[in-house]
């Protein structure tokens, strides 16, 4: 099998490729109702970005 | 041994055994289905007809290995050299059949000197993981656990 092409992702958008894979997956499998889902979903998005940005923001003057 | 289910059947309040569920008693069938969804992301779902997450388990599953292997991240064998190798082989395992795969398809071999195969080695345990999750699931919803 010939090398896939590789991947190059800016550090936040490797973090919200996980984000939003996980939101979705953790949505579908814990929620049964469509609406239910897509609010879960929105809320665990939105909490991956909120606490990945915040401890990225909280290490920063420990970065150098 | 017929005639008392069938009449308990016909006062329609108490549950009668399917033949099928007599022959692969239930506990047996949510282990199976535990077994197959680990070995393919989703498929736990699908033997019980929940597409919707069967479709989304294997393409989370497998699009997290698709992105971790082409951003050669670390695809761990059971070679290791410390506790944190095999931990990761044991999450990568989780992938089921897609750990072949993801073998086959990072032939380039891993680089981790670089933020991308850091980030691609998270991508492919966060798989693992993720597919061992779903797997846990489909077992508890075989069982008659509400899923």
């Amino acid at each position: 099998m010939t090398a896939i092409p590789p991947l190059e992702l800016t550090h936040f958008q490797a973090f919200l490729l996980f984000a939003v894979v996980i939101s979705v997956t953790f949505g579908f499998l814990g929620r049964r109702r469509p609406k239910d889902r897509v609010k879960y979903i929105l809320w665990s998005l939105f909490l991956f970005l909120l606490v990945g940005i915040g401890v990225g923001w909280a290490m920063f003057p420990f970065s150098r | 041994m017929d005639e008392p289910l069938q009449n308990l059947a016909n006062d329609g309040a108490q549950f009668t055994p399917s033949t099928k569920e007599e022959r692969f008693p239930r506990e047996s069938r949510a282990v199976a289905i535990g077994i197959a969804g680990w070995l393919i992301p989703g498929l736990g779902h699908a033997l019980q007809r929940m597409w919707g997450r069967a479709v989304v388990v294997f393409l989370a599953v497998g699009l997290l290995i698709f992105a971790g292997a082409s951003m050669k991240g670390n695809v761990f064998t059971h070679q290791g050299n410390d506790a944190f190798d095999t931990l990761g082989y044991i999450a990568d395992l989780g992938t089921g059949s897609f750990y072949l795969f993801a073998r086959a398809i990072e032939t380039g071999g891993a680089d981790v000197s670089h933020a991308d195969g850091d980030y691609g080695t998270r991508l492919l345990a966060t798989a693992g993981v993720l597919n061992l999750l779903a797997a846990l699931h489909a077992y508890e919803a075989a069982r008659g656990h509400k899923a």
